[in-house]
């Protein structure tokens, strides 16, 4: 089993289960969030290795919890892996200074796509 | 089911605008859904998933196309609002809300949810199209299910208001707090979808709210919600009907 935990913040519970299943599989340990500010908890109670993050939450978003998360020199560093609806409208060179390193688009992603970007911002 | 100390309670004055609701919202509201479909259609088809979790994963798709198709349904209903015909009738809603509770009582159970109905033992009959307003309590149950938050119950109330001129059917969920902007932007959103910034939500409550005020004000009737410090409850105000309650 594979020490690295991923915090898994998406608003659709049954994606973020099937995302949590995809990662398990792989060895990750997994943590779900359903919004941004349980997710501030999560990060508060048990700080994760990445975080793979919904841009469209419910309350607060995810630009929100972007900025949260920069505001904190131990949280700055936590690479996020946005998976969204809006890949294609996100460029990654906008989104770099949040902390993202990669853009997954949910309408076109392999579930294995999802471990190869953890392994990859884990490297 | 008036506004206590602490809640907010807040209005829809008729439909929330006029002209059909963005192309742009409808496709981002049902991509997520067939998203999750291709997600979990695509782990099956890895077969490397136990015999448990196979079920689980079918009935998931299954209940999330059904949901899928309920918007196309409704969105198809509201744009041909204008010219449909359809009759108000005096209904019990005590009745209707217990076949909606029925009919969603699956998916419920697919999120390990309950929902109960509160209401006087006899409720006042309304006049309202049923078929409308089956769409609009549904809708509201739907939003209540995704915006929920841990073990407690959704519940779906029926009440007077307006020494009983006025009957208030809601659905209360206990979830984060309403932001008290929501609805001035979802606004904006669906009428200007193109200026929509990354970080709103324009899928979910949006379009829905978009569409079921749209069924409200049809059967001349309001939608509104009240915040509370928990969660929300989202309601539909509907005139009640004169007609002798002999049931």
């Amino acid at each position: 089993m594979n020490s690295q935990s991923v915090l898994i913040v998406e608003d659709d519970k049954w994606l973020a289960e099937q995302y949590a299943r995809v990662l398990n599989l792989a060895g990750y340990k997994t943590n779900i969030s359903l919004h941004a500010l349980a997710a501030i908890q999560a990060i508060d109670d048990n700080r994760p290795d990445v975080i793979i993050l919904d841009v469209l939450l419910s309350g607060s978003t995810a630009i929100t919890l972007l900025n949260e998360l920069q505001s904190y020199s131990d949280t700055s560093k936590i690479p996020i892996i946005l998976c969204t609806n809006l890949a294609s409208e996100i460029s990654i060179d906008d989104m770099e200074p949040y902390g993202v390193r990669k853009i997954l688009n949910k309408a076109t992603m392999m579930p294995d796509d999802l471990t190869s970007a953890v392994k990859s911002v884990l490297l | 089911m008036s506004a206590t100390r602490g809640e907010h309670e807040q209005y829809f004055d008729g439909p929330l605008f006029s002209g059909l609701p963005s192309l742009i919202v409808a496709a981002h509201e049902l991509k997520s859904p067939l998203a999750l479909v291709r997600q979990l259609s695509l782990m099956l088809e890895d077969g490397n998933v136990s015999a448990d979790d196979q079920k689980k994963m079918l009935r998931q798709i299954s209940l999330t196309s059904e949901r899928a198709l309920r918007l196309t349904s409704d969105l198809t209903k509201s744009v041909r609002l204008p010219d449909a015909l359809f009759t108000l009738e005096p209904i019990n809603p005590q009745q209707l809300c217990e076949d909606i509770i029925r009919e969603l009582k699956p998916l419920f159970v697919a999120n390990n949810r309950q929902v109960k109905l509160t209401s006087r033992r006899r409720s006042l009959l309304l006049v309202a199209n049923r078929d409308l307003l089956r769409r609009i309590i549904m809708n509201f149950s739907d939003n209540a299910l995704n915006y929920a938050e841990g073990d407690d119950c959704i519940e779906i109330k029926i009440g007077t208001h307006n020494s009983g001129k006025i009957i208030r059917l809601g659905v209360r969920d206990y979830g984060p707090a309403l932001p008290s902007d929501l609805f001035k932007s979802l606004k904006n959103k669906l009428v200007n979808v193109s200026s929509t910034p990354i970080h709103a939500r324009p899928q979910s409550s949006g379009l829905g709210l978009y569409i079921v005020s749209q069924f409200a004000d049809a059967m001349n009737g309001k939608i509104g919600v009240t915040r509370h410090r928990d969660g929300a409850t989202f309601y539909v105000d509907l005139q009640a009907s004169k007609q002798l309650n002999l049931l």
